[in-house]
């Protein structure tokens, strides 16, 4: 409530409301809770889900935003490593992940920031070019890794560690429907394991808390 | 920094008690509030407002314009997976979020890439209601209100 006046009004308008209602009869509320599971969607005290059972690295190759070809296990080896599943033409959650993880990395020393290894799988492998990606993610963070190839080995590497998504779509009216993976997974430096989850709610700040363990292959 | 579902709260409260038995007669009576854009990474972007309806009878959210781009669509994410819709309901003493993670308006091939502390103006479009001119504030791209 902005200001006085308003909460008077409220009051006024409750008293109103209640005569009005009882004239009127069929109350529907539906409004009213709507708005109480508002109030009550709280964020959960923790981002990260730390597996019982950590995923094995999986064993892709794909080609990076060079050209050049990229081995996931053989690049990533011995370094703390997100990897996230997303595509280009996503206006919203994709650059929001991307963005956030940027934004966390910053606040880490030159020293932590060279170790962490932030790769970006497309899962629109036809419209995302080493080109065309390479040029998206640079507009977030130059030193981010991007990696493109054919869908189904894509698929496959993303299944591996729990994440679904499906070949992109096209509707037919001509546009293309793609998917972007549920989570973030970030994997330890001392197994090369994924071992903690990240949802696509996870916040810049809550990254910036995490990454100084995730770093050390600690759990957050 | 969590105003608004207060003000919901306080919308749903009021209004929702006054024409909950007449909504029959009224009319839907809509405000934009917390409108922004997320700088864009590449060109195409996305916006996020609040349509808040404190009248008695549902209308639609059935398109948006913009000087910003000519193809301007709205838009559901469901599951990971965003697809067009042709209209979104505002439902009576209600509100339409469209909000990070869920849905949006979608901009695509921008005519010029705004930046933070920018404005981009665009007007809604509804099924019964006047339309409504609204200014997106542009904000760092990680901006997420539902998360400060």
């Amino acid at each position: 409530m902005r200001n006085n006046k308003a909460a008077v009004t409220a009051v006024a308008f409750a008293a109103a409301a209640a005569l009005a209602l009882s004239a009127c009869g069929t109350g529907d509320d539906e409004a009213g809770s709507s708005a109480v599971a508002d109030i009550s969607a709280a964020p959960k005290a923790k981002a990260a889900t730390v597996l019982d059972q950590p995923f094995t690295k999986p064993n892709l190759v794909l080609t990076d935003t060079n050209g050049k070809e990229y081995d996931l296990r053989e690049a990533t080896k011995g370094k703390p490593t997100l990897i996230y599943f997303g595509y280009t033409n996503c206006p919203d959650v994709c650059p929001l992940t991307m963005s956030n993880i940027s934004l966390a990395k910053r606040e880490l020393s030159k020293a932590d920031q060279e170790k962490l290894q932030v790769v970006f799988v497309t899962t629109d492998p036809e419209r995302d070019t080493p080109a065309s990606l390479g040029k998206w993610l640079s507009a977030q963070d130059p030193s981010f890794t991007g990696l493109t190839g054919d869908f189904p080995t894509i698929q496959a590497g993303a299944r591996q560690i729990g994440i679904g998504i499906d070949a992109p779509k096209k509707e037919k009216d001509g546009t293309v429907v793609s998917m972007h993976g549920a989570q973030v997974i970030a994997f330890s430096p001392k197994t090369d394991k994924g071992y903690v989850l990240y949802g696509e709610d996870t916040s810049a700040e809550e990254y910036t808390k995490d990454l100084p363990k995730l770093i050390k292959g600690e759990a957050p | 920094m969590n105003r608004r579902p207060a003000l919901a709260g306080f919308l749903a409260l009021t209004l929702g008690l006054t024409s909950a038995g007449c909504s029959s007669e009224s009319e839907p009576e809509l405000k934009v509030v917390d409108a922004f854009m997320p700088q864009p990474v590449s060109d195409m972007a996305a916006g996020f407002l609040v349509v808040q309806n404190s009248g008695g009878a549902a209308d639609r959210l059935t398109s948006v314009t913009s000087p910003l781009s000519d193809d301007v669509t709205i838009h559901e994410t469901k599951n990971q997976k965003m697809r067009e819709v042709s209209s979104f309901e505002v439902p009576a003493n209600g509100e339409l979020e469209l909000e990070r993670g869920g849905n949006h308006i979608m901009f695509m091939k921008l005519k010029q890439k705004p930046k933070q502390g920018e404005k981009v103006s665009v007007e809604l479009h509804f099924e019964k209601a006047d339309p409504i001119k609204v200014d997106l504030s542009v904000k760092e791209t990680a901006h997420n209100p539902k998360k400060q």
